[in-house]
């Protein structure tokens, strides 16, 4: 995921912003880190450049 | 294997364009295509979120005519095939996919110019819910197609493992009304359902199809037809 998505997405859960966390990126996106709601401290992954904001109910 | 976890296998994914869109698939992909095309209309510009992008077919084309679009889908494997779509056409600058859920989307109210979902309803458990999330995200328009109760569908779906969810107009509508949105308009097509048109090489598809064509031309029309295209608004 590029970094500009941070301006659209927000928690799935209850819509607060989110903080992205890097762990590994390229010239052009993130590739591996954590997305972290500002509000409710829910955690979700960012895996091979694809952010995962199933709600943690849904995740595998 | 269960539907769910089917959908979700690393080589489920890769296989998955190869299996359904050759042979007759090939005339399925093409009138799908043009479908979201006519709705959507020129997209350059455009924010669009696609629900249920699978691997990317419908995300890369509208990337390709200049939109910003997010495709989302349960499955990771399906949209790592959408991520190489992307990259080989040069288009990865204007396409993001992420995993989500349809019912809770992780994006504010009023975003997007436009919100799609194709071959999503038919297999949603609560449809009334989802079109609303649909609804909630997009400040114009939403698009999607269902299956139909009262067509060859019926007696296709009765034949398949995971069966799927079939809707009349009337159910459409409410749930259209029920979701905030209203009907600008609809398409109807295939009396042949798209099982059929898998089985059947590419040489004899288009003669058939022509014939479906038909078929769907005379007085019983949009009745017969197993596939509607439905376009609304945000009220």
């Amino acid at each position: 995921m590029k970094e500009s998505l941070m301006d659209i997405i927000c928690c799935p859960m209850d819509k607060h912003d989110l903080d992205l966390e890097i762990d590994s990126q390229d010239d052009e996106e993130v590739l591996e880190g954590t997305l972290v709601c500002s509000e409710c401290g829910e955690r979700y992954p960012i895996e091979d450049g694809i952010p995962n904001l199933l709600p943690p109910d849904m995740r595998d | 294997m269960k539907g769910k976890e089917w959908y979700q296998a690393d080589d489920v994914a890769q296989e998955y364009d190869a299996k359904r869109f050759s042979d007759g698939g090939r005339l399925i992909d093409r009138r799908e295509k043009e479908a979201v095309l006519d709705a959507l209309g020129p997209v350059e510009g455009k924010d669009i979120l696609e629900i249920a992008c699978g691997t990317g077919r419908f995300t890369v084309m509208l990337a390709e005519r200049g939109a910003n679009i997010i495709g989302l889908d349960i499955s990771s494997a399906m949209m790592a095939q959408g991520r190489q779509k992307a990259k080989s056409t040069g288009v990865e600058g204007l396409v993001e996919f992420m995993r989500g859920d349809a019912a809770r989307l992780p994006f504010p109210d009023d975003h997007f110019d436009a919100v799609f979902a194709m071959r999503f309803f038919h297999l949603a458990e609560t449809p009334a819910k989802f079109l609303a999330e649909m609804c909630r995200v997009s400040k114009d328009q939403v698009f999607f197609d269902t299956f139909n109760r009262y067509s060859t569908r019926s007696v296709y779906t009765w034949l398949l493992p995971m069966g799927s969810r079939l809707y009349s107009r009337v159910e459409v509508e409410n749930l259209l009304y029920g979701a905030g949105l209203e009907l600008v308009d609809d398409a109807h097509d295939f009396v042949l359902p798209y099982g059929f048109y898998r089985e059947i090489p590419n040489e004899v598809a288009g003669r058939i199809r022509e014939l479906d064509t038909k078929l769907r031309g005379s007085t019983v029309g949009e009745k017969l037809s197993s596939v509607s295209y439905w376009n609304a608004r945000v009220r």
